[in-house]
């Protein structure tokens, strides 16, 4: 393994580098959860309650409190810089350069910012195609950057940060931005937005994510057959990302990919639904509503969907009543309800549920065997109660139907 | 560890002979479902445990009567009767979950309770029969005779797919 020398000293100073399997490392995750597990299972336990427990209650908050701390050690352990990847970008960026003809700069921002070492890996694909699409589309060739009064040399920005639980990657360039004509025509021909539809311009870039949606006129070997944008979907969906746009014309683009800093651990607010529980990641939602009676409509002639007003503005309701097979069946008025408005690809929905219950940081585990089929879901959630929750995949929810 | 702590806490369970390992090819655990006794390859099992809250999750076959938290493993429920079609009845103190681990994903049966570890020779047992007279991939795989009694061996993998079944229509 190559370490710069400037690491190499430093990590001297704190002790040697270790290699150690990721198998290993699962394992202790896994025993960590178990013990972070029954630990509030221990503490919690009704056997204690309405007891006076002085001395127990101070030794069960420290117990809680270093229990906590193992649980933050041991999820540092996967985690690594994100400027491995950038490295390797930076690479590409150069071939690129011979391969276009254009004079870039790349600049990394962040480059410390860590990522779990699983998400690392799989970040460079995706990563990949945004890049080459911001060489090969966003930067103008040099006489032309000139003419337009900019710098001959093109600049490609690759920044990261983390936002609370997410790491935002940036792909920032200050080539020619997207053309809104030409991509509104191509989406409008696909189907995306009907003839006289205006979309707004973060919903209309999302379409250059779409399968298949390709504006460039010829296909080069770079870019531009919209394969690679299929990539850039699959990986984000199974890192649980989101993807945004925002361009300006002539003063370039960026693409902004959010992803969860860590696969295994999940910040999420608690849902029930009868006797069903559920969770989310608490940046999937936007807000958290109480309607009145008078704030929705029901269209019967959309198969009774069912709309909520919000602020002036319609959302479309999906109740998991109807989503899920062996939901509650009763299925109980908006203003009953609380109302769970979903930032999606496809605009905002509503997901009425009985009740909110909490704010946890919550051990995703992968659904297998026999729940499988559970459709829009990411997989399910042990609570710190021991109870398991099933962690809901907004996306899929709005897009309804099978999976 | 594990097993130890699970087999303790079913007293039925307790008294079952230890298994010797060379012969596991042939054993089987037995259980009840109704007045019929069903066994499983003992290769399949990894705990017996004993009834616990289960809860509930959407999406899954009606047999699936939703999942237990089993230190810090989250394990699917079928209760063994609705898989079946026999009626259902409410799980009492003999009532008991065994935890198999069919093609890497664990699930559990709850079934109405555990006899005993059977070893039971090949000459005992009847594969001949042509089951799965209904659609589908039989659940049953052979019939093993012990003594006077009969049990039905299953096929788990046929018992956790549930492709002999028609999905319900989720329109």
């Amino acid at each position: 393994m190559s370490v710069q020398p400037e690491q190499a000293t430093e990590k001297s100073a704190a002790g040697a580098l270790m290699r150690v399997s990721s198998d290993k490392i699962g394992r202790l995750m896994d025993l960590v959860s178990e013990l972070s597990l029954s630990v509030s299972e221990t503490i919690n336990s009704p056997d204690l309650q309405d007891l006076d427990l002085v001395d127990f209650e101070a030794a069960s908050h420290r117990l809680s409190m270093i229990v906590r701390e193992v649980q933050d050690a041991a999820t540092e352990l996967r985690l690594v810089p994100v400027s491995e990847v950038f490295r390797r970008l930076k690479r590409m960026v150069r071939e690129l350069e011979r391969e276009t003809g254009k004079k870039i700069d790349l600049e990394l921002r962040g480059e410390d910012t860590a990522i779990d070492k699983l998400v690392a890996d799989r970040l460079y694909d995706p990563l990949l195609h945004v890049v080459r699409n911001s060489a090969d589309h966003g930067l103008e060739p040099p006489d032309e950057r000139v003419a337009a009064g900019k710098s001959d040399k093109g600049t490609i920005i690759l920044g990261a940060a983390q936002v609370g639980s997410e790491v935002r990657i940036q792909v920032i360039d200050d080539g020619r931005g997207l053309n809104r004509e030409k991509i509104l025509k191509i989406a409008r021909k696909r189907g995306f937005f009907g003839p006289d539809e205006e979309p707004e311009p973060s919903t209309l870039w999302k379409c250059i994510f779409e399968p298949g949606f390709s504006t460039a006129e010829a296909v080069t070997t770079l870019s531009g057959r919209g394969v690679g944008m299929d990539v850039l979907n699959t990986t984000m969906k199974d890192l649980r990302g989101r993807i945004a746009v925002d361009s300006e014309a002539g003063n370039g683009t960026s693409v902004s990919l959010h992803i969860p800093v860590s696969l295994a651990f999940l910040d999420s607010i608690l849902l029930r639904l009868g006797n069903q529980l559920f969770t989310v990641p608490v940046e999937d939602i936007h807000e958290i509503v109480k309607p009145t009676g008078s704030e929705s409509v029901e269209i019967s002639a959309d198969n009774g969907t069912e709309m909520l007003k919000l602020r002036g503005k319609f959302i479309p309701v999906r109740r998991l009543e109807t989503f899920y097979r062996n939901c509650r069946k009763e299925i109980r008025p908006l203003s009953d309800m609380v109302s769970i408005v979903f930032s999606t690809a496809r605009g905002h929905i509503a997901v009425p549920v009985d009740e909110v219950l909490d704010r946890q940081q919550v051990v995703m585990k992968p659904l297998t065997g026999a729940l499988a089929q559970v459709r829009a879901s990411w997989g399910c959630a042990l609570l710190a109660t021991g109870e398991v929750a099933i962690v809901l995949d907004c996306e899929r929810l709005a897009v309804g139907g099978d999976k | 560890m594990s097993q130890t702590e699970a087999v303790e806490a079913k007293t039925e369970a307790a008294a079952m002979p230890i298994v010797d390992s060379d012969g596991i090819e042939s054993m089987y655990l037995t259980f009840a479902v109704g007045d019929e006794s069903y066994g499983v390859s003992i290769g399949m099992v990894t705990e017996i445990v004993g009834m616990q809250t289960i809860m509930s999750v959407p999406d899954v076959p009606h047999y699936i009567k939703g999942v237990i938290n089993l230190r810090g493993k989250v394990i699917p429920l079928m209760d063994v009767r609705l898989r079946f079609g026999i009626e259902e009845r409410p799980y009492d103190e003999r009532t008991v979950v065994i935890v198999l681990e069919v093609d890497d994903a664990p699930i559990g049966l709850i079934v109405d309770r555990v006899s005993e570890v059977l070893d039971v020779p090949a000459d005992k047992i009847d594969r001949t029969g042509n089951f799965g007279g209904g659609e589908g991939k039989s659940m049953v795989s052979a019939l093993a005779r012990i003594e006077d009694r009969l049990a039905i061996l299953l096929d788990v993998h046929a018992l956790v797919s549930d492709s002999d079944l028609k999905m319900p229509d989720l329109s």
